[in-house]
C-alpha cells in the first residue's frame, strides 16, 4: 500500500484514500479512506469505493491517436503534438488567434489548469478560453462576486454539522455529494432546522423540517416572497440594515405579491412565512444550492437572491457544485473574462501584472464561452477533460457543430464522443497516475499523489500541455511543484501553498475574506411562457451511482449494476391520463431534441413533470436543451423545460 | 513449550524475535500513514510495527485472507487455450491484530470450509498466524465487542495473544500454528510469573468496565428471528442509507464477493474476484429484472437478518457480528449494528402492542 493517501477524483467533497497497487497487469489491490481526513473521517460513498474500477482499464486510451483519412489512428507522442501545432498554426496563420478556442477542464489538477491558461493566454494567446464550469456552476461566479466578494463555498464540510438552520434549494445532495448529506443528517440530529426545495421528493425528505416543491423554473418567485417575509417580519439579523445594498433590496421587492404563490408557484404563502420563521428560528443558517438553482433560467439573479437570504439572516452560502476540482479549475482562472485568481481580464492593472509573470502580451477581450465554442464560434477547439458533446445543450447541433471545426483535439481518458470526432487525441492519464492538486468544495487545497503506473502511454494532461509548448517552441514546465510555486507566488489565495507544506498534514482551506458584503436587488423577471405543445416540465436529476456525463462512472461494473437502464418517472396521474404502463417505451421530446426511456411511476414526481435522471452517456438528458442560457452567466438553461412525451409504438 | 502455555515476551525482545519470525514469513502489522493514520501492511523491520494504534478500519484479517480484490487465474483465448492460478498464498503473520478480528478470522474459516472448501481461502488461511493484541481499554468509542463475544481478549481461537504489561507482553499459545510459530524462537521467550497473570487478570477488568457502546444483541436476534419488525421499520432505516456499502466492505465477517473478467495488457484474461454488497440492488437482482430484495429496507432487513437471526447463528456457529464497530465508523448515516438494534427495540415498542415474545424458536 502507498504510504500517503491521495485525493478523491470523483466529486468536490474531496476524502483522502490509500491505495494499495496491485502486483503486476492493471487494477489495484486495495483501497481505504483515510480516518484522519476532516472530510473522509474513515467513510466514503459508492464511488469512492469505487474509484478506481472505472479508471484503471483496458479499454483506456493507450496511445495519442492522429486522424488519417476518416480513422483515428494510433501515432507517436512527437506526431501527435506535430500534428496539433501544425494545425493551429494553420488555423491561426489565415484567421488569428481568436479563431482558437480552449476549454478546460473541472476534473483536473491545479497544476494543469493554471498550465492551461498560461498556454492559452501567453502562447496561442487566444481570448477563447473558458471551463467545463459553463455547462453547470458557472452562474454562481459573477452572482458570488457581485454579492459576498467570494466566488466559493463560504462554509466547509465539516462544519455543516453546527448549522442551526439550512435552507437546501435544487440539489439531489444525499445522492450526489454524500459526505455534505451525511452532515446534513448530522445537523438534523443536533436540531437543524432544514427547509429543502425541489419540484420532486428527493432523498433529503427525511431529513426536511419543511419540503417546498416549486414548480420547475419558479424558483425566483418564491424566494423573493420569502425575502419579503424576511423583510416584512424584520427576521433579518441587527446588522442587515447597515449593509451595503439593503434599502435597495427591499425596494425591489416592492412588487411582490404573496396571492401569486399557489398559480406561479404551487406553494401556498403560509409555507414560505413557517420556511422564513424555521431559517430565521436558529443561528447559523447555511443556504446551499445545487444545478437546480444553477442551470435553471435567470440562474445568476436566483443565485443572488440565495445569498441575500444568507446574508439577511446572517448566514452563509454553499453552492453545491459537484466535480472534484470545480473550484481549483475556476480558482486558477479556466474561466471566461479572468485571469487566475479571479483577476478580471478587462482590468489593465491584472494584465500587466501576468503578462509581467508570463512575458506576454495579453488580449483584454472576453473571447467567447464554451457555449459559444461548442456551437461553432471558433474554427479550432482544444478540449481537456470534458465531453463536451454530452455536457453541451441540444446534442444533435452540437455533434454537427464539433464535426465541422476544421480541427479539434481532446484529451481525455477514454474514446468519448467527443473525442470520436477528434483530429487529435491524448490519451491522459487518471488522477491515480499524476501528481498535483485538487481544490475541494470547502476551499483545501490537497495533493493529489501518484498511487499507480499511467495505464499505456497515456500522460498527465500537465505533461500533455508541456509538450504542445515545447512543439511551439516555448517552454511548460511540467514539474506539478514548480507549477505551485509559481501559482503560490501569483496567485493571492494560493500563497500558503507548497508541495513542502502539503507533505506536514491535510492543509488549511484558502481563506474567504471578504471585502464588505452586497446585498443585491433582485427584481421580477419574465416567466418561461407555457407552450401547449410541449405541456410537461423536465425535471434533470443526477443520482448516486453517476457522475457527470459518464466518461468514469459508465464503466465501473458496480455502479452500472446499480443503474442499469435509465427510466422516465412520471407522476402516477400522468401516467394514467397518458395511459402509459410503468415499463411502456417513451419518447420524451423537446424543441431542441429528445430522447427514448421507458416509462417508471413515482409519486416523488409532482404532476405535470417528467423526471429524467442523468445516465451515463449515450443520450443524456441535456439533449433536451437549447442554446438558450442566462444572459449574465452564459450558462445554458437545462431545468424546467418544456417537453412532451409520446408512446413509442 | 505446548499450546496452552503462558509465557513472557519482553519488550526488548521483541525486534528480535519478529525479525527471527521474518526469516520464515512475511510480517503484516499496524503501520504508520499520513498525518496520523494507520493501516495494516506488510512491515519491512518490527521496528515500524505501531503496537499502540487504537484500531485499524480497514479489516486485517479479512483483507490478507480473503483480500478486497483477489486474482484467482488467468487465462488465455483463441487455438492455445491456457489456464493458470494466479492466486497467491504467502505465508504472512498477522501481528497485533486485535481480538475482533480473529474471532472473525475464525468465523471465515468456518463459513469458506463448509459445505464447500474454498480452495483460494484455503491456502491463504493455512499459511497465515495470527498474533492477536489484546485490548487494554477499548481501542475507540465505537468498539462493542464485549457486546458480541468477540473481545477485548480471547479465551480461545487465537494462535498467539499478546498482552501489554508494561515492560513485557504476556504471550500465550492457542493453537499448534502458534506452536511451530513459537518453538524456534524459544530463546526469545521465558515462563511467565503469578504477578503476570495477575496483572493480565487485572487489565482485563479494567478493560470490560471502559465500553462506551452497547449493542442489545440478545433483544434483536428474538425480534429477527421470530420476523416480527414490521417492514415499515425496515423502510424507515433504509430511508437514510447512503448505499455506500462501507458496512459490508469493512465488516470483517461478511464474506460476499463478486467475480470479473479482467483484460490485461499481455492479451491474456484474469479473473478476479472482489468484495461485493448485499446492499446493492444490483447483487440480488435477478437477470428477468425481478429483485427480490427491490427496496432499501428489504436490504438492511437482510443484512440484519445475516448478523442476527437464529438460523444463521446455527449454520454459522454465532451470530456475525464480532462488535469491531467498523460499521460504526464508516457509516455516512446511522445504519450500524448498535444503532439499527437499538432502533429496533425502540420501534418495536412503538408499532407493536405488548404481548409475550415467542420462544419456539429456540426448541
Amino acid at each position: 500500500m502507498n504510504d500517503k493517501p491521495t485525493t478523491c477524483g470523483f466529486c468536490s467533497c474531496g476524502c483522502a484514500l490509500y491505495v494499495e497497487p496491485r502486483k503486476s497487469g492493471l487494477g489495484i489491490a486495495g483501497l481505504c479512506p483515510s480516518t484522519t481526513h476532516p472530510v473522509s473521517t474513515g467513510r466514503l460513498c459508492i464511488k469512492g469505493w469505487n474509484a478506481t474500477a472505472s479508471l484503471v482499464r483496458m479499454d483506456r486510451l493507450q496511445t495519442p491517436l492522429v486522424r488519417k483519412g476518416d480513422e483515428l489512428q494510433p501515432a507517436s507522442w512527437e506526431e501527435a503534438f506535430a500534428f496539433t501545432v501544425d494545425a493551429l498554426k494553420r488555423v491561426m496563420d489565415a484567421s488569428g488567434p481568436e479563431s482558437v478556442g480552449i476549454i478546460g477542464s473541472a476534473k483536473t489538477t491545479n497544476e494543469e489548469c493554471y498550465s492551461l491558461v498560461k498556454f492559452a493566454r501567453s502562447i496561442l494567446c487566444t481570448p477563447n478560453l473558458d471551463g467545463a464550469c459553463r455547462f453547470y456552476d458557472a452562474s454562481l461566479i459573477p452572482a458570488l462576486l457581485d454579492t459576498v466578494g467570494v466566488a466559493a463555498s463560504q462554509v466547509d464540510v465539516e462544519s455543516l454539522a453546527n448549522a442551526g438552520s439550512m435552507l437546501i434549494v435544487g440539489a439531489n445532495v444525499m445522492e450526489q455529494l454524500a459526505h455534505i448529506g451525511s452532515r446534513i443528517q448530522d445537523a438534523v440530529e443536533n436540531g437543524c432546522n432544514v427547509v429543502a426545495a425541489d419540484p420532486r421528493k428527493s432523498r433529503l425528505a427525511p431529513q426536511a423540517r419543511l419540503f417546498l416543491h416549486p414548480k420547475p423554473g419558479s424558483d425566483l418567485t418564491w424566494v423573493r416572497a420569502l425575502l419579503k417575509t424576511i423583510f416584512d417580519r424584520k427576521l433579518y439579523v441587527d446588522t442587515a440594515p447597515q449593509m451595503p445594498g439593503f434599502e435597495e433590496l427591499r425596494a425591489s421587492l416592492d412588487d411582490v405579491v404573496m396571492g401569486v404563490l399557489p398559480q406561479v408557484c404551487g406553494i401556498e404563502p403560509d409555507a414560505i412565512a413557517e420556511a422564513a420563521a424555521l431559517l430565521a428560528e436558529k443561528k447559523p443558517c447555511v443556504v446551499m444550492f445545487g444545478l437546480g438553482v444553477l442551470q435553471q433560467q435567470d440562474s445568476t439573479l436566483l443565485v443572488k437572491a440565495l445569498v441575500d437570504v444568507a446574508l439577511l439572516l446572517g448566514g452563509s452560502v454553499m453552492p453545491l457544485r459537484g466535480q472534484n476540482n470545480a473550484q481549483g479549475a475556476c480558482d486558477m482562472g479556466v474561466l471566461r473574462g479572468y485571469l487566475p485568481g479571479y483577476q478580471p481580464i478587462d482590468s489593465a492593472e491584472a494584465r500587466a501584472k501576468w503578462e509581467a509573470a508570463w512575458g506576454c502580451s495579453i488580449s483584454p477581450q472576453a473571447g467567447l464561452s464554451a457555449v459559444d465554442m461548442v456551437q461553432g464560434g471558433v474554427k479550432a477547439l482544444l478540449v481537456f477533460g470534458e465531453n463536451v458533446a454530452l455536457s453541451a445543450p441540444n446534442t444533435e447541433r452540437t455533434l454537427s457543430a464539433l464535426e465541422n471545426l476544421d480541427f479539434l483535439a481532446v484529451s481525455d481518458l477514454y474514446l468519448t464522443e467527443t473525442a470520436q470526432l477528434a483530429d487529435v487525441v491524448f490519451p491522459a492519464c487518471s488522477f491515480l497516475e499524476k501528481d498535483g492538486t485538487f481544490t475541494s468544495i470547502g476551499r483545501r487545497v490537497q495533493r493529489v499523489r501518484k498511487m499507480i503506473d499511467p495505464v499505456g502511454q497515456s500522460k498527465s494532461d500537465l505533461e500533455i500541455i508541456a509538450g504542445l509548448a515545447s512543439a511551439f517552441g516555448k517552454q511548460i514546465t511540467a514539474d506539478p511543484a514548480a507549477v505551485m510555486a509559481e501559482i503560490a507566488a501569483n496567485v493571492p489565495m494560493y500563497a500558503h501553498c507548497s508541495y513542502e507544506q502539503f507533505e506536514t498534514g491535510w492543509g488549511e482551506p484558502w481563506r474567504a475574506e471578504a471585502a464588505t458584503s452586497r446585498l443585491a436587488p433582485i427584481p421580477a423577471t419574465d416567466l418561461q411562457p407555457e407552450d401547449p405543445d410541449y405541456p410537461y416540465q423536465l425535471i434533470a436529476s443526477r443520482i448516486n451511482f453517476h457522475t457527470q456525463t459518464g466518461t468514469m462512472a459508465s464503466r465501473c461494473g458496480i455502479l452500472t449494476r446499480e443503474y442499469p437502464e435509465s427510466v422516465v418517472e412520471l407522476n402516477p396521474s400522468d401516467a394514467e391520463k397518458l395511459k402509459l404502463r410503468p415499463g411502456r417505451v417513451v419518447q420524451v421530446s423537446s424543441k431542441a431534441g429528445s430522447l427514448t426511456r421507458r416509462v417508471a411511476v413515482s409519486d416523488a414526481v409532482p404532476q405535470g413533470c417528467v423526471h429524467v435522471p442523468h445516465y451515463f452517456g449515450g443520450d443524456s438528458a441535456n439533449m433536451l436543451a437549447d442554446y438558450v442560457c442566462d444572459p449574465v452567466s452564459g450558462v445554458p438553461i437545462y431545468k424546467g423545460l418544456p417537453v412532451k412525451i409520446e408512446a413509442v409504438s | 513449550m505446548n499450546v496452552g502455555d503462558k509465557l513472557i515476551l519482553r519488550k526488548s525482545n521483541v525486534s528480535d524475535f519478529f525479525s527471527s519470525l521474518q526469516g520464515e514469513m512475511q510480517l503484516i502489522a499496524p503501520k504508520k500513514r499520513f498525518a496520523g493514520d494507520v493501516v495494516f501492511d506488510v512491515v519491512n523491520s518490527p521496528e515500524e510495527i505501531v503496537w499502540e494504534y487504537g484500531h485499524d478500519i480497514y479489516p486485517p484479517g479479512k483483507r490478507y485472507i480473503f483480500p478486497h480484490y483477489e486474482d484467482m487465474f488467468s487465462y488465455r483465448r483463441g487455438e492455445q487455450i491456457s489456464i493458470d492460478v494466479a492466486a497467491e498464498a504467502p505465508k504472512q503473520a498477522i501481528v497485533a491484530i486485535r481480538s475482533c478480528d480473529v474471532t472473525a478470522v475464525r468465523f471465515q474459516e468456518r463459513f469458506f470450509s463448509t459445505p464447500i472448501v474454498d480452495p483460494f481461502y484455503k491456502a491463504r488461511a493455512e499459511n497465515t498466524v495470527l498474533f492477536s493484541l489484546v485490548c487494554n481499554e477499548p481501542p475507540k468509542k465505537e468498539c462493542f465487542c464485549i457486546c458480541c463475544d468477540g473481545g477485548p481478549y480471547l479465551e480461545t481461537g487465537f494462535d498467539v495473544q499478546l498482552t501489554d504489561l508494561g515492560d513485557r507482553f504476556l504471550y500465550e499459545i492457542g493453537s499448534e500454528k502458534g506452536l511451530r510459530a513459537s518453538e524456534p524462537r524459544q530463546q526469545y521467550l521465558e515462563p511467565s510469573s503469578e504477578q503476570d497473570i495477575a496483572e493480565r487478570k487485572r487489565i482485563e477488568l479494567h478493560a470490560d468496565s471502559l465500553f462506551q457502546t452497547a449493542s442489545y444483541i440478545a433483544k434483536a436476534i428474538i425480534y429477527i428471528t421470530s420476523d416480527e419488525v414490521p417492514d415499515e421499520v425496515w423502510e424507515e432505516l433504509g430511508s437514510t442509507c447512503f448505499r455506500c456499502a462501507a458496512c459490508t466492505n469493512l465488516c470483517p465477517i461478511c464474506t460476499c464477493y463478486t467475480v470479473d473478467d479482467r483484460p490485461e495488457p499481455d492479451g491474456s484474461f484474469t479473473r478476479c474476484r472482489s468484495w461485493d454488497s448485499c446492499q446493492y440492488a444490483g447483487f440480488t437482482r435477478e437477470a428477468s429484472g425481478h429483485n427480490p430484495r427491490p427496496t432499501f429496507g428489504s436490504r438492511v432487513k437482510r443484512r440484519f437478518y445475516h448478523k442476527a437471526s437464529f438460523q444463521y447463528i446455527m449454520r454459522d456457529g454465532r451470530h456475525g457480528c464480532v462488535g469491531c464497530g467498523r460499521c460504526v465508523s464508516s457509516c455516512l448515516t446511522k445504519l450500524d449494528l448498535p444503532s439499527v438494534v437499538k432502533k429496533i427495540r425502540r420501534a418495536m415498542h412503538d408499532y407493536i402492542e405488548p404481548k409475550s415474545r415467542p420462544t419456539a424458536f429456540l426448541q
